[in-house]
């Protein structure tokens, strides 16, 4: 089921009047009917791969509990290479079977040999990295013994398919969420409010500004050939904003509607397009993978300290997964493995934690120093971005060489359908500057919209809330799958 | 909690008002599919020849020039799964009908309405035609499949300006394609040759899609057989920018494919007319529609046809 689809719209105010009027006496009622909800919501899309969700609930349950009980170190260790490789078994085959059988058989026939296996066709699973994630964090604490495993198995369920944040995160730990599927929840009417104001601001980001920019940046992208330099800047530009629409979009909605039910979420992006370093670019964008990595790979593997070439290594290497994870394609690694060598030089003069607070706090504007370094990180980052949208390596570098060439100086345009018109989409772009300035005046709050309006005369206020509804209504492109779906 | 529903139920209300108008008073804008429904609520029970398909029967066979009773109940992008639905519909009230006049195109077996950029019609044959084949709560309302620039037009077009809304003639056939106002031939057959080209047609998606639209053409003529029908299978004649520009596997797998479900039914007869010299560059409006000039050459064709059967 999509955020932005009207059977959300349905789905979302029915379970919303059961978890609070009819089942709000028992906790274990509460969560039963979230489980209930969730495999709704999920199922929705495709309930055969519903197993591999109750499979992964039922392994770390009962894997959990055996954790707690076992003492021999050696016993332990098993089970959670057990879980580990259950859970990254599911996600490896489902996700990158065919694509090391496809490198395994080009590799082959480099050499000259011929082997027979051909790609499955595999369906990959909506959610399943984010899911899979979840679910080993909570594993990987009760080993560590950070975490009391629970003999509760709805509420393990409800932790691990919570429909909110299901199948596109925010990843949420167990240390973090679990505790609060067995605290008494009381509906909190500001919390509520707020939630549905962020749902609001989700929605925006989504349909107007991610599935808007999504249309010119899938003409630019797919017929990148016959594009000016100027032109591939655009789409390239048009794309960084598709993908922050979407999936911080899709966070909002699934913070705000956690909201609905008494939970908090964490916050998975926090204005990372106004990082003054790469660095805090990453501190900003997709925290909750982010910090998953840090915790239990970068970390474990020594993180930052270390010898130089430690730390080269583990940069590298927690750069490239973290690219691998988002899809099996040459072009996600080398994007991990740009940004690593965008992040190497901050860590290595260790400037990688200088930037810790937003920018130009409690002021308007920027200093023209973070203006310029605000710039001069958004740029890398778009260029990066390239290698994310691109069809293959080939693809990447076919357009970044257009982009190096002297038609980077022509005028920016697209072919419009039919007619073969020369157009540029102006008025979107006038709306992309808005939607910037907006989460400017927003950047100290929690999402944008958070503190806009606030104090303000309530017509005024909802005169706001109607006009980014209307905006929702009159510039919805066309309904477009959220693009984290497929991670 | 209380207030916390209060004021999200205020806050919605003239939302939803004004969405409930809209539906209201576009649903009351006459358009060609309510028109169809109504004639066919009317009159099927006196219908001797009824026309389906796409927009090639739908503006090129008038029924004018039919010496019998008819009526086209064609529609742009229609697919066989519509026409069979249409069939069904009203099979008990079909007691004349002795002809099924039915197109096959280039595109039948490769596309559905569903699947294609014209998908969002399919609301006019729920919420006009009363059919409840989707599955989707979006083509049951007028609201939630159209965008709102649309929407708006339409309602300044109908109650602001009194611009017309049915744009067939009172048997069905379409009107729009005046041959004063033809297309360059040259472009839009190319053009619409690209558009109905499948490019991957070993999909397992295409090859589902072409097996159902199989089905779907087996079953209309099936059910004609049943009711003593004759069917009478056509592809309509198109210009050779058109011609020439179709991809020869996938008209040959179409062709193939007609005439042998044809083959398997004493009361279907195939005429792939796609090449036929009669129909010159007047007769048609652009490379694969007729105008109304051969419109008339195609209908007396075919009524010429269906009475040498009948004899």
């Amino acid at each position: 089921m999509l955020f932005n689809s009207i059977d959300f719209a349905i789905f979302l105010p029915i379970v919303f009047a059961l978890y609070w009027f009819v089942l709000n006496k028992r906790i274990k009622d509460q969560n039963f009917l979230i489980v209930i909800a969730s495999y709704v919501f999920y199922g929705w899309w495709d309930w055969k791969f519903l197993s591999l969700i109750v499979v992964s609930s039922i392994l770390d349950f009962s894997i959990g509990l055996k954790l707690k009980k076992e003492e021999n170190q050696v016993k332990r260790k098993t089970l959670l290479w057990t879980s580990i490789a259950v859970n990254l078994g599911f996600l490896g085959f489902f996700k990158y079977y065919n694509f090391f059988l496809d490198n395994f058989i080009s590799a082959f026939s480099f050499f000259g040999a011929d082997i027979g296996p051909s790609s499955l066709n595999i369906i990959l699973p909506v959610g399943i990295s984010f899911y899979t994630f979840q679910t080993l964090s909570y594993t990987i604490d009760v080993y560590k013994r950070k975490l009391e495993p629970i003999s509760d198995f709805v509420g393990f369920s409800a932790f691990v398919s919570f429909f909110p944040q299901l199948v596109a995160g925010p990843i949420e730990r167990a240390t973090h969420l679990l505790p609060q599927f067995y605290k008494k929840r009381t509906f909190d009417y500001s919390k509520a409010v707020d939630g549905i104001r962020q749902i609001l601001w989700g929605l925006f980001k989504k349909i107007v500004i991610a599935d808007n920019c999504a249309e010119y940046a899938n003409i630019i992208f797919n017929n990148s050939e016959v594009y000016s330099g100027s032109t591939l800047v655009l789409g390239a530009f048009l794309f960084t904003f598709q993908i922050y629409g979407d999936f911080s979009g899709y966070s909002d909605i699934a913070i705000g509607t956690s909201r609905l039910f008494g939970f908090d979420l964490k916050r998975n992006f926090a204005f990372p397009y106004f990082s003054r370093d790469i660095g805090e670019f990453w501190r900003r964008w997709h925290i909750s993978l982010s910090t998953w990595f840090r915790d239990y790979l970068y970390i474990p593997l020594g993180g930052s300290r270390g010898g130089t070439l430690k730390k080269v290594r583990n940069t590298f290497l927690i750069f490239i997964v973290s690219g691998f994870w988002h899809g099996a394609n040459w072009t996600f690694v080398a994007w991990g493995a740009l940004n690593a060598c965008y992040f190497l030089p901050l860590l290595l003069t260790n400037k990688n934690r200088n930037n810790i607070e937003i920018v130009a706090k409690g002021k308007v504007l920027p200093t023209l120093k973070d203006l310029m370094f605000i710039l001069i990180t958004f740029s890398l980052t778009v260029f990066a971005w390239i290698f994310f949208r691109a069809e293959n390596i080939g693809h990447a570098f076919s357009y970044i060489s257009t982009i190096f060439s002297s038609s980077l100086f022509e005028m920016p345009y697209l072919l419009e359908e039919g007619t073969g018109r020369h157009i540029l989409p102006k008025t979107f772009l006038l709306l992309i500057g808005i939607f910037v300035l907006v989460e400017w005046i927003g950047r100290e709050g929690e999402f944008a919209l958070e503190k806009i309006g606030l104090k303000w005369k309530r017509v005024f206020r909802y005169f706001l809330y109607y006009s980014i509804i209307l905006a929702i209504i009159w510039f919805g492109g066309k309904e477009q799958q959220f693009i984290y779906f497929q991670f | 909690m209380r207030k916390f529903i209060f004021k999200v139920l205020v806050f919605s209300l003239p939302i939803l008002i004004v969405s409930v108008a809209f539906e209201l008073l576009i649903r009351n804008i006459p358009n060609d599919y309510s028109y169809k429904k109504e004639y066919l609520d009317e009159n099927s029970e006196k219908i001797e020849t009824l026309v389906l398909g796409s927009s090639h029967s739908f503006y090129g066979i008038d029924p004018r020039y039919f010496s019998n009773n008819t009526f086209n109940a064609g529609q742009i992008s229609q697919s066989l799964n519509y026409d069979l639905e249409i069939l069904k519909k009203y099979q008990g009230e079909f007691k004349s009908l002795k002809t099924i006049v039915l197109p096959i195109s280039y595109f039948s077996f490769y596309s559905s309405l569903e699947s294609g950029v014209e998908s969002w019609r399919i609301k006019n044959y729920m919420i006009y035609y009363d059919l409840n084949s989707s599955e989707s709560m979006l083509d049951y309302s007028e609201v939630l499949s159209n965008h709102v620039k649309v929407m708006i037009d339409k309602l300044v077009s109908h109650y602001g300006k009194g611009d017309k809304s049915i744009y067939c003639s009172n048997l069905g056939w379409g009107t729009n394609f005046k041959s004063e106002n033809a297309l360059d031939l040259l472009k839009s057959g190319e053009i619409s040759a690209k558009r109905h080209t499948v490019l991957d047609r070993e999909s397992e998606k295409v090859k589902a899609e072409f097996d159902k639209n199989k089905l779907h053409l087996k079953s209309i003529i099936k059910w004609s057989k049943e009711r003593n029908v004759k069917v009478l299978v056509l592809t309509l004649p198109a210009f050779k920018s058109y011609r020439e520009h179709l991809d020869g596997e996938q008209l040959k797998k179409t062709i193939d494919a007609t005439e042998s479900i044809c083959s398997e039914f004493d009361n279907c007869i195939y005429n792939n007319l796609l090449n036929d010299t009669a129909f010159v560059a007047s007769d048609y409006f652009d490379a694969d529609h007729l105008s109304e000039i051969g419109a008339e050459k195609l209908s007396r064709q075919i009524d010429s046809t269906i009475s040498w059967n009948n004899q």
